[in-house]
């Protein structure tokens, strides 16, 4: 047993601090295997896409006729060559970094709007609940990839456009979450103990309900990043998002269309790194999401 | 399971301010409605409310306990809530040294500086994010304290309600046991330094070895600080053992309302009787056999007319149905609202 000591003479370090909840959650996220070799991954291809002048054996814009469509294990292109006989590992390799920022942007732009929206109609309630979340279940009831097409055929092609109408396509689903998860958090005792102590709307919001609510919705914006990636590569498919020459997944896997039956394999390269991507973030968040998952 | 002298203990620093009455209030309620509606619809019309505090009258007094009572559903709660403003009265007034809170008089920040409540569930009313001193020294920083004295005031107290702050001030809810948490839920209400605490089953989830440690750590804060109580709790053992008053409530009103041995030993209204019969004796002979009231709470979004208790009373007549009962004085400081206590109300049973 601990001797009593007069409170005023305790001076912080001699405070026994607990691990605060981030460290816990990493400290679980680490002891789970899946979700490191995932986070492994993902740091890999941000770390390629980073790299991408140092480390591509070619230029990726610059083409030759007399080299099309060669297969994966092709001396001097280890994964072939495109149908403008430019080297697939340097495209590859650039075409991580559009991906990436494509899959990412929208979805952080739509974690600030998308969050602002629904912990105001969670916390604030009433009609102001009401407004706001049917505006959004307007947004909502349109299926995702045909708004995102919509918006940017409407907006027209390019990179830009492409990412606004991504945006616009994630803030509904993040805004939701971020309501619901607001709205169960502020029925809580402690917000209602921390209103009984005089505390305004404002003040209860940023130390009561944000430390509370940020993390599930973050987790949740994880978990777009891949739809958002698949949803740009779709844009750029169709034309509409990254335009040619750029190097970008989606668009590649387009031009390439035209030599499936002649070379399948290299065809089917950019949609295996959609996939190894998309899957590394999902598995990413599963992990995250059970990490965070502390039962007292 | 309280012992006399306990309960003696426990009455005697404010009976003098009990007995008479002459004390002004500290805190009271004046005639309190709150109705939840039941909405329902496209439109969320309400088509039905829940009469859940319905014409609540009460006083509370410097340094006194004040202990409801009454079975699930009845408006403890409820009552508990809108006496902190937590949610709003739909008419009624709740008044501190006379003033309304909300009023240029006396501000809704002021009011909740003077009166603080303690919940039921310990974990749920700590923010699981913050450790146990940020949790106490938030209401003082709102109040406009800096955050380095705040922390400091939650130390002191922290080592007042008997956890030491070496070793709990750093740790989250999660880490500590419910009577820890409780402690702390107790030093975040002092932190403002109130006048009333108001106690929502503060003690009833905790074990009963830690619920009788609580008890006395709430009574030592009340007899060192000067605090007064308003203790809500079904469990009538402890509610005998720390109010000095209580009172009674069924289906949202107030059924009767006394000091705590002139209720325990001679409550006027049937209701009252009932709920104590329900008490366990710690005399085998004295075993109840048979339930002293059937039945469930009639349902309070259509109360039976009159007096609310007469479809489960064994002395109804046809007047507690037709006529609802004023609280009358049945004694000094006791008032019950039962046609059988005022003479005037033409029940046979009627007190001469």
């Amino acid at each position: 047993m601990v001797q009593a000591v007069a409170p005023a003479m305790i001076d912080d370090t001699s405070i026994e601090r607990s691990p605060g909840y981030w460290s816990t959650v990493w400290r679980r996220f680490r002891r789970d295997p899946v979700a490191m070799i995932a986070l492994g991954v993902i740091l890999l291809l941000i770390l390629i896409a980073i790299l991408a002048p140092y480390i591509t054996p070619h230029d990726p814009y610059r083409g030759a006729t007399l080299r099309r469509l060669r297969p994966p294990g092709t001396p001097g292109h280890w994964l072939g060559t495109d149908e403008l006989g430019r080297d697939m590992l340097s495209r590859l390799i650039y075409g991580a970094r559009l991906s990436l920022f494509m899959g990412v942007t929208p979805v952080f732009f739509a974690l600030f709007i998308g969050s602002a929206i629904g912990i105001t109609a969670g916390y604030v309630g009433g009609w102001v609940n009401t407004i706001l979340m049917r505006t959004i279940d307007i947004i909502f009831a349109f299926p995702s990839v045909l708004l995102a097409i919509a918006l940017s055929g409407a907006m027209g092609a390019g990179i830009v456009n492409g990412l606004i109408s991504l945006t616009i396509v994630f803030i509904p689903p993040i805004a939701r979450i971020a309501e619901s998860v607001t709205t169960s958090v502020r029925n809580l005792d402690y917000v209602e103990a921390a209103r009984a102590s005089g505390a305004g709307g404002l003040s209860i919001v940023r130390k009561h309900v944000l430390g509370n609510v940020l993390g599930p919705i973050f987790v949740y914006g994880m978990s777009l990043i891949a739809v958002s990636m698949i949803l740009a590569s779709g844009l750029s498919f169709l034309g509409l998002g990254v335009r040619p020459p750029e190097p970008e997944w989606g668009l590649m896997l387009n031009t390439l269309r035209t030599a499936l039956y002649t070379q399948p394999m290299l065809c089917a390269l950019p949609g295996i790194m959609i996939f190894i991507t998309s899957i590394s973030f999902n598995l990413l968040t599963d992990g995250l999401r059970s990490a965070m998952d502390i039962k007292a | 399971m309280a012992s006399d002298t306990a309960i003696a203990a426990a009455a005697a620093p404010s009976a003098a301010q009990t007995a008479g009455e002459p004390s002004r209030a500290l805190l009271e309620a004046v005639e309190l409605v709150k109705h939840f509606p039941i909405k329902s619809g496209v439109f969320g019309r309400a088509n039905a409310v829940v009469r859940a505090v319905d014409g609540v009258n009460f006083s509370l007094y410097p340094g006194e306990t004040l202990g409801i009572v009454g079975e699930s559903g009845c408006g403890k709660s409820t009552t508990a809530r809108v006496l902190m403003n937590l949610i709003k009265a739909d008419s009624g007034n709740v008044l501190l040294n006379g003033r309304a809170p909300g009023t240029p008089e006396l501000s809704l920040k002021e009011f909740r500086s003077q009166v603080q409540m303690v919940f039921q569930d310990s974990y749920a009313s700590l923010n699981p994010r913050l450790t146990v001193e940020d949790s106490i020294a938030y209401g003082p920083t709102v109040h406009g304290l800096g955050g380095g004295e705040a922390v400091r005031r939650a130390r002191r107290l922290l080592d007042r309600v008997g956890l030491d702050p070496r070793r709990f001030a750093g740790r989250y809810p999660h880490e500590l046991s419910g009577g820890q948490r409780q402690r702390v839920n107790i030093a975040r209400a002092l932190a403002l330094e109130p006048k009333v605490i108001i106690l929502d089953e503060a003690v009833s989830a905790l074990d009963k070895s830690v619920e009788a440690q609580v008890l006395n750590l709430l009574l030592d804060l009340k007899d060192e600080i000067g605090l007064t109580y308003i203790f809500i709790s079904h469990d009538l053992e402890v509610v005998r053992f720390i109010a000095n008053r209580v009172m009674v409530m069924y289906l949202g009103r107030v059924a009767e309302i006394g000091p705590t041995d002139a209720l325990y030993t001679g409550g006027r209204h049937p209701y009252t009787t009932a709920l104590l019969g329900s008490m366990l004796s710690m005399n085998p002979d004295e075993r109840t056999m048979e339930a002293p009231l059937a039945g469930d709470p009639p349902n309070p979004i259509d109360p039976p007319s009159g007096c609310r208790f007469h479809t489960r009373c064994a002395m109804a007549e046809s007047v507690c149905s037709a006529k609802t009962p004023a609280l009358t004085v049945s004694g000094a400081g006791h008032l019950a609202a039962c046609h059988m206590v005022d003479p005037t109300s033409g029940h046979s049973k009627a007190a001469a």
